[in-house]
C-alpha cells in the first residue's frame, strides 16, 4: 500500500466533499415541492387553444411570454381580464405573447364567458391539469413573467392591476 | 518523534503498531505485566498512524478515529431528539409553518420554528452530521480492514509467552507426560471442535470462525450502499411522488406520463357491530375494515402528445389498490391514502316535458362536464347557452360560478321550436331538486320568460341520474433507487448477522519444556470460550475450573 | 368456556407462576446463606424448581398469545395491551435463552421482576380484542412488531444485568464523589421502578374503587382550511382528578378523601390523546410511587440498593458485565431486522415511503443509534464494566421512551398502537 496511499486518500476525501456537498447541497437549495421558481426556466406544455389548434410553449421561445392561470369561477381572475387584454393588445406588437391558461373548466364554459369578457389573446384549456401540476399552482390566479429566452423572471400570486402588468411586461421587453 | 520498533524476535514493524506483527509481544509494556492486552485490531497499527501527519493526513485521523465516530453518533442522536418535539412540517401540507408554530404551541413554538426545528431533518446540519457519519463509515473502516486482513492472514504459530500469558483466557502449568503425541492429539481435539489448526513440533494456533471479524466492515459497506442510495433517490428522474384524485368511474390522465388510470370503484367496509368489542358498541364507534380501489392503468399508444386528439389507451394493469397492498407497475406504483365519499353529479337525464299535462317529449342526456351545445328532443332543439357548475349570484346579481365542482349545476338552455318565437326562449334549468328551490328555478324561468313555452325540463326516476358516487385519493410513487436501498440493508444484515452470532476464537498454545502455555482470544463471548478450553484442556487429561482460566491481570 | 376466557385465564395464570417464580429465584440466590444449608445443593435445588416454575410461566404466557391469536385472527400486538404483553413474553423468552447460555439463576432475580412490571402495566390498558384497521392488515404486522420486541427483550436482559452489575460493584462505605454519584442514581433507577409500580397500584386501587370523574372538554381543532373547529368531548377520568383536561368543566367527580378536584388544568401545549388525563396519570403514578418508597425506606431503613446489594455478592462482576454485553449483541441485530428494516419495507409498502420521520420512526432510530454507540464504546477497555452497564440501563429507558413515551406524548402515524 506504501506508495499508492496518498492518492487514495485524496480520491477518496474528495468523493467525501463531492457527494456530501451535494447532499448538503441539494437539502438546502433544493425546491422541496418541485415547482418552478424565479430563475428557473419554465416547463414546457402542449394545450389545446380555443382556436382549436395546439400550444406549445416552446414554439414561443424567442417572445416574452405572459403566462396567466385562471378559471371562470376564480373572482380575481375575472376582474383581470380586462387589464391583460388592454396589456395584450398594447404589447402584441413587441413580441409579446400573453396565454390564458383555464384551468380545467369544459370549452363550453371557456367559450362563453371569453365572448363576454371579449379577450382574445389565446386561452388554453388544461383540462387535466397537466400544466397546473407542472407549475405547482396553488391560488389563483398565478401569473408568470418569461423573458425571451425561457426563464421565469416573476411570479405573481394574486391579482394584477394595470400598471403593474405593465411595468413587469416593460422588464421582460427590455434587452 | 522517533520509536524503535523493532521487536526482539527481529521484526521491524509500522509506527502505531501495539503488539509485534511477528511474534506478538507487547511492544510498549513492562515484561512484569500480566495484565490482558489490549487485542483491538490484533495490535497492528492502523494506516492512519504516523510519525508525522500532515494536513491530509489530519483530515484523514480525524475520520479514522471511532471515538469521533461516537461523538457524531451522539451529537446526530440529540439532533434527531430535537425534532420530535413538535410535529414536523413536512408531516403536513396545509398550514403555513411561520404561523402555526406560534398559534399552536405559543412563544416555544416560535422559538422552534425560528431555530430552524421544524425542519430539523432537512437542515444544513443535520445533513451534515450524515455526510460526516459517511465519511466516518468509510475512513474508519478502510483504515482498519486492510492491515487487520493482513495480520490475520500472515498469523505466526509460535507466539511470544508476553503475548500468551496476558491473553484473558490463559492457563499455564507444568503438564504430566508431555510426550510426542501431546500437539498430535490436540490438533485432533480441537479440529473436532470446529477450529482450523495449524501447528508446529511444540506450538499450535487454532482458529474458527475468522469471517465473524469482517461483519462490522460488512455492515458499513452496507450502511454506505444505503446512504448512496438515500441521496440519489433525489437525483431528478429518480423519483416522482404526487397526489392525485381519481373520480369513479372516469379515465384520469396521471401528469406527467403517458399513464391513465381508471378508478372502477372505491369501496370502503366497515366491521359489521358483532366484530366490535363491546365498548366500541357501546359508544358507537366503526371501525374500518377494508378500504379499496379497483384501478385498471392504461398506457397511451397513439396521440398521447396531441391535446386536439383523443389519446389511444391500452390496459397495461388491472389491481385492487387496498392500504398495504398498491398497484405496481415496472416500478410505477399508486397507493391507497384517501378517499372522499361525496357524490358528485356525472350527467342527468332530464326529459323535455309539458307543464300542464306532463306530456313528454322525449329526453336527453345532459353530462356536466364537456356538454353538447344543442340537443334535439321531440320536435324541439335546445341550445345550451352558458352553465354554472356551482351556481350562484354574485353582487351585481349576475349568475356566476363558484367553483368548477358541479356542486349546484346550471344550465341555461334556449329552447326553439314549434309555437315558439322564432328566437326561442330561455329556460334555465337546475338538475338538483335542493337547487331548484334555493335559487328559486320557476322565479327566474319567469322572468326570463321561460315559462311561456308551457315546457319544463324534468327528471322523472332516479335511473335519469348518475352520480360519481366516490373519488379515491392516491398516490403515486416512483422511486428507481429502491432496489439499492434494500440491497444496503441486507449487506447490513448480512454483516450483523456474521459479526453478532458467530465469533472468531483463536487459541494459542506453546510447550515450554514441561510446561504447556495456553492463550485465548475471541471476539465476543469469553465465557463460551473458556468453556471450550476447559473441554478441550479436559480432553487433554487436564483438570481445569472455566473460572480459572481466567486472567484478570494485577489485581487479582 | 370460550377461547377468549381460556386466553385470559392463561394470561393470569402466566402472570401468578412469574411471581411465584420471582420468590423462587429470591429463595434460591439469597437462601444459600441461611443456617443449616448445604449452598450448592440448596442453588441447585431451588434453581430448578424456580426455572421450572417461570418456564411453565412462559408456557402459560405462550397459551395466553396462541388462543387470543386464535379468537381474533391476528397477532395480538395490536395495541397497547397487546403490545406490552407480547413485549413481556419476549422479555422471558429471552431470560430463558440468557439463562440456557450462562445458567446463572440470579439473573432471573432480576429479568422477571421486569417482565412482571412490564405485564402488569399492560394490564392497566384496555383488553378488548379489537379488529384490524385496513393499514395494519399486513404480513408485516406479525414480523416488524414480533422482531421489534424481540430486540428490545434482548435490550432488556442487558438492562437487569446491567443493574446488577451496578448493584453489585457500588461500594456503600465509600465517600468519594463518583462512589457518592453512583449511589444516589442506582438508588434513583430503583426509585423510577418503584414509581412505574405506583403507576399500576393507583390505577388498580381506584378501579377496584369503581372511581370516576367526568370533565367536558372543548378541543379546538384547527382543519385543513385553518378554521376553528370546536368539537365538545367528554372525558373520563378512572384517577382523582388532581389536573383538568385543559379548557373544560367538571361534569361529576366522584369523592376522594373529601379533597376538592381539580388542583389544576393541564397546559394546553400538550399534545397527543387525552393529555390532560395522562399528566393526571403520571402525577398519580408519581405520588403513589413516592409513598411506596418511603413507606419501604422507613420499614427497611436503609437504602433500596443497600438492601438489594448484599444478595449479589456471590456473582463474579464480570459474568454479570458479559451477560449484559452479550444480551443487547443478541438483540441488536434482531432489534435492527425488525425496528428497522422490516418496518421500512412495511412503511414502503403501506404509505410508499420507506422513512417519513415519524416521531416512532425517529426513536427507533434514536434507540437504534444508542446501542450502536454503545457497541462502539465496549470497544474501548474503558468503557467495560461500570460505564457500559450505565448505558445498557439508559439505553433500556430510550426503549420504554420509544414504546411508551412517544405514543403519550407525541402524537405520530403510529398513534393506533395506543392507549384509548
Amino acid at each position: 500500500m506504501g506508495k499508492a496511499r496518498r492518492p487514495v486518500q485524496i480520491v477518496i476525501l474528495l468523493f467525501i466533499i463531492v457527494l456530501g456537498g451535494y447532499a448538503i447541497g441539494s437539502t438546502v437549495f433544493g425546491d422541496h415541492k418541485g415547482r418552478p421558481t424565479q430563475g428557473s426556466t419554465s416547463p414546457d406544455f402542449k394545450l389545446l387553444g380555443m382556436d382549436g389548434s395546439v400550444h406549445s410553449l416552446k414554439e414561443y421561445r424567442g417572445k416574452a411570454v405572459v403566462i396567466n392561470f385562471w378559471a371562470t369561477w376564480c373572482t380575481y381572475c375575472v376582474s383581470e381580464m380586462p387589464a391583460l387584454q388592454a396589456q395584450w393588445e398594447k404589447w402584441r406588437d413587441q413580441d409579446v405573447v400573453m396565454l390564458g391558461i383555464n384551468t380545467g373548466e369544459d370549452r363550453l364554459t371557456v367559450d362563453r364567458f371569453v365572448k363576454q369578457v371579449g379577450v382574445d389573446f389565446p386561452i388554453l384549456l388544461d383540462s387535466q391539469n397537466e400544466a397546473v401540476q407542472k407549475y405547482g399552482i396553488v391560488p389563483m390566479p398565478t401569473t408568470f413573467f418569461v423573458d425571451k429566452k425561457g426563464s421565469i423572471v416573476s411570479i405573481h400570486e394574486g391579482e394584477l392591476d394595470l400598471t403593474m402588468l405593465d411595468e413587469q411586461i416593460g422588464k421582460l421587453v427590455e434587452p | 518523534m522517533i520509536q524503535n520498533t523493532k521487536c526482539e524476535c527481529g521484526h521491524q514493524n509500522r509506527v502505531g503498531t501495539v503488539l509485534c506483527e511477528a511474534c506478538g509481544k507487547p511492544l510498549y509494556d513492562s515484561d512484569q505485566s500480566t495484565e490482558p492486552l489490549e487485542m483491538r485490531y490484533d495490535g497492528v497499527a492502523r494506516r492512519s498512524q504516523k510519525s508525522n501527519p500532515n494536513f491530509i493526513d489530519r483530515i484523514w485521523n480525524f475520520f479514522s478515529s471511532v471515538k469521533v465516530a461516537v461523538y457524531l453518533i451522539i451529537i446526530t442522536l440529540v439532533g434527531a431528539i430535537f425534532g420530535t418535539v413538535f410535529e414536523q412540517e413536512s408531516n403536513f401540507v396545509y398550514f403555513d409553518p411561520s404561523t402555526f408554530y406560534k398559534q399552536k404551541y405559543g412563544t416555544i413554538g416560535d422559538i422552534y420554528y425560528k431555530l430552524g426545528l421544524s425542519h430539523t431533518y432537512e437542515s444544513w446540519w443535520f445533513v451534515t452530521l450524515l455526510v460526516m457519519i459517511g465519511a466516518s463509515l468509510v475512513i474508519c473502516s478502510l483504515d482498519r480492514v486492510l492491515p487487520l486482513y493482513k495480520a490475520l492472514s500472515r498469523q505466526k504459530i509460535r507466539k511470544h509467552r508476553q503475548f500468551l500469558i496476558r491473553q484473558r483466557v490463559v492457563y499455564e502449568a507444568p503438564v504430566e507426560n508431555l510426550t510426542e503425541g501431546w500437539i498430535p492429539r490436540a490438533v485432533i481435539s480441537l479440529k473436532k471442535k470446529g477450529y482450523r489448526v495449524k501447528h508446529d513440533e511444540d506450538a499450535l494456533l487454532a482458529e474458527k470462525q475468522r469471517f465473524s471479524r469482517w461483519g462490522p466492515y460488512i455492515i458499513h459497506i452496507g450502511l454506505i450502499i444505503f446512504l448512496l442510495a438515500v441521496l440519489f433517490r433525489g437525483l431528478p428522474g429518480l423519483q416522482i411522488d404526487k397526489h392525485y384524485w381519481f373520480p369513479e368511474g372516469e379515465v384520469t390522465k396521471i401528469p406527467e406520463s403517458n399513464l391513465y388510470l381508471k378508478n372502477e370503484g372505491f369501496t370502503v367496509e366497515y366491521y359489521p357491530e358483532e366484530e366490535l368489542p363491546e365498548k366500541f358498541r357501546e359508544s358507537g364507534r366503526v371501525v374500518p375494515k377494508l378500504f379499496e380501489t379497483k384501478a385498471v392503468l392504461y398506457q397511451c399508444t397513439a396521440d398521447c402528445d396531441d391535446p386536439s386528439k383523443e389519446p389511444v389507451l391500452e390496459e397495461v394493469k388491472r389491481h385492487d389498490i387496498r392500504v398495504n397492498d398498491p398497484l405496481n407497475y415496472n416500478g410505477f406504483k399508486v397507493y391507497q391514502f384517501d378517499f372522499d365519499l361525496t357524490p358528485k353529479l356525472r350527467s342527468v337525464t332530464p326529459s323535455l316535458v309539458r307543464a300542464d299535462t306532463g306530456e313528454s317529449y322525449g329526453k336527453f342526456k345532459l353530462s356536466m362536464t364537456n356538454s353538447e351545445e344543442t340537443y334535439q328532443v321531440g320536435p324541439y332543439t335546445l341550445e345550451l347557452s352558458n352553465k354554472y357548475m356551482d351556481f350562484d349570484l354574485n353582487e351585481e346579481g349576475k349568475p356566476v360560478s363558484k367553483s368548477k365542482d358541479p356542486n349546484a349545476p346550471a344550465f341555461l338552455f334556449v329552447i326553439k321550436g314549434p309555437d315558439l318565437p322564432e328566437a326561442g326562449v330561455q329556460y334555465i334549468y337546475f338538475p338538483k331538486q335542493i337547487d331548484k328551490e334555493r335559487f328559486q328555478q320557476d322565479a327566474i324561468n319567469k322572468r326570463l320568460g321561460g315559462l311561456d313555452s308551457g315546457l319544463a325540463l324534468d327528471v322523472l326516476g332516479m335511473e335519469d341520474v348518475d352520480f360519481i358516487a366516490s373519488s379515491s385519493y392516491l398516490n403515486i410513487r416512483v422511486d428507481r433507487a429502491m432496489p439499492f436501498v434494500w440491497i444496503g440493508l441486507g449487506i447490513v444484515m448480512l454483516g450483523l448477522v456474521l459479526g453478532f452470532y458467530w465469533h472468531h476464537r483463536r487459541i494459542w498454545l506453546r510447550l515450554d519444556g514441561q510446561t504447556l502455555i495456553l492463550g485465548a482470544h475471541t471476539s465476543k463471548d469469553w465465557f463460551g470460550l473458556r468453556r471450550e478450553v476447559a473441554r478441550f484442556l479436559q480432553d487433554m487429561g487436564v483438570d481445569v475450573d472455566e473460572k480459572h482460566l481466567e486472567n484478570r491481570g494485577n489485581q487479582v | 368456556m370460550n377461547v377468549l376466557e381460556i386466553s385470559r385465564l392463561a394470561f393470569v395464570v402466566a402472570f401468578y407462576l412469574y411471581c411465584l417464580s420471582f420468590i423462587f429465584y429470591v429463595v434460591a440466590v439469597t437462601g444459600k446463606t441461611w443456617r443449616n444449608r448445604d449452598p450448592v445443593r440448596h442453588e441447585r435445588k431451588w434453581g430448578t424448581v424456580s426455572f421450572v416454575t417461570s418456564s411453565l410461566g412462559l408456557l402459560s404466557h405462550f397459551i395466553y398469545c396462541g388462543t387470543r391469536w386464535a379468537y381474533s385472527g391476528h397477532i395480538p400486538v395490536s395495541n397497547m395491551y397487546e403490545f406490552m404483553t407480547f413485549l413481556s413474553m419476549m422479555v422471558m423468552l429471552a431470560f430463558t435463552v440468557i439463562f440456557l447460555i450462562y445458567r446463572k439463576i440470579l439473573i432471573g432475580m432480576f429479568a422477571l421482576p421486569v417482565a412482571i412490571i412490564i405485564m402488569a402495566y399492560a394490564a392497566v390498558f384496555p383488553k378488548d380484542v379489537q379488529p384490524l384497521i385496513p393499514s395494519l392488515q399486513s404480513i408485516w404486522l406479525y414480523i416488524h412488531v414480533t422482531l421489534a420486541a424481540t430486540g428490545e427483550a434482548f435490550f432488556a436482559i442487558g438492562f437487569a444485568a446491567g443493574l446488577m452489575y451496578l448493584l453489585r460493584t457500588v461500594e456503600f462505605d465509600k465517600q468519594d464523589k463518583s462512589s457518592l454519584r453512583q449511589k444516589r442514581w442506582l438508588e434513583f433507577t430503583l426509585y423510577s421502578i418503584i414509581i412505574v409500580l405506583g403507576f399500576v397500584i393507583s390505577v388498580y386501587g381506584f378501579r377496584a374503587a369503581n372511581y370516576e370523574a367526568v370533565f367536558v372538554q372543548n378541543t379546538t381543532v384547527i382543519d385543513s382550511e385553518v378554521q376553528e373547529d370546536s368539537t365538545i368531548e367528554r372525558i373520563v377520568y378512572n384517577l382523582p382528578p388532581i389536573v383538568a383536561p385543559d379548557d373544560s368543566k367538571p361534569e361529576y367527580i366522584d369523592s376522594f378523601l373529601g379533597l376538592k378536584f381539580p388542583w389544576f388544568e393541564a397546559p394546553s401545549w400538550m399534545k397527543g390523546e387525552q393529555a390532560g388525563r395522562q399528566l393526571n396519570t403520571v402525577i398519580w403514578a408519581v405520588v403513589t410511587g413516592t409513598l411506596l418508597y418511603f413507606l419501604l425506606r422507613l420499614l427497611l431503613r436503609k437504602p433500596l440498593s443497600r438492601l438489594i446489594a448484599p444478595t449479589l455478592k456471590s456473582l463474579d462482576p464480570d459474568d454479570l458485565d458479559e451477560i449484559s454485553y452479550r444480551s443487547i449483541a443478541i438483540g441488536f441485530p434482531i432489534f435492527t431486522l425488525g425496528a428497522l428494516v422490516f418496518a421500512m419495507i412495511w412503511a414502503q409498502q403501506a404509505w410508499g415511503r420507506f422513512w417519513g420521520w415519524d416521531p416512532k420512526e425517529v426513536w427507533a432510530l434514536i434507540t437504534w443509534l444508542f446501542y450502536s454507540a454503545y457497541l462502539h464504546l465496549r470497544l474501548s477497555r474503558g468503557f467495560q464494566g461500570r460505564q457500559s452497564s450505565w448505558l445498557a440501563v439508559i439505553g433500556f429507558i430510550v426503549v420504554m421512551f420509544t414504546l411508551i413515551g412517544v405514543n403519550l406524548i407525541i402524537a405520530g402515524l403510529h398513534s393506533y398502537a395506543g392507549v384509548d
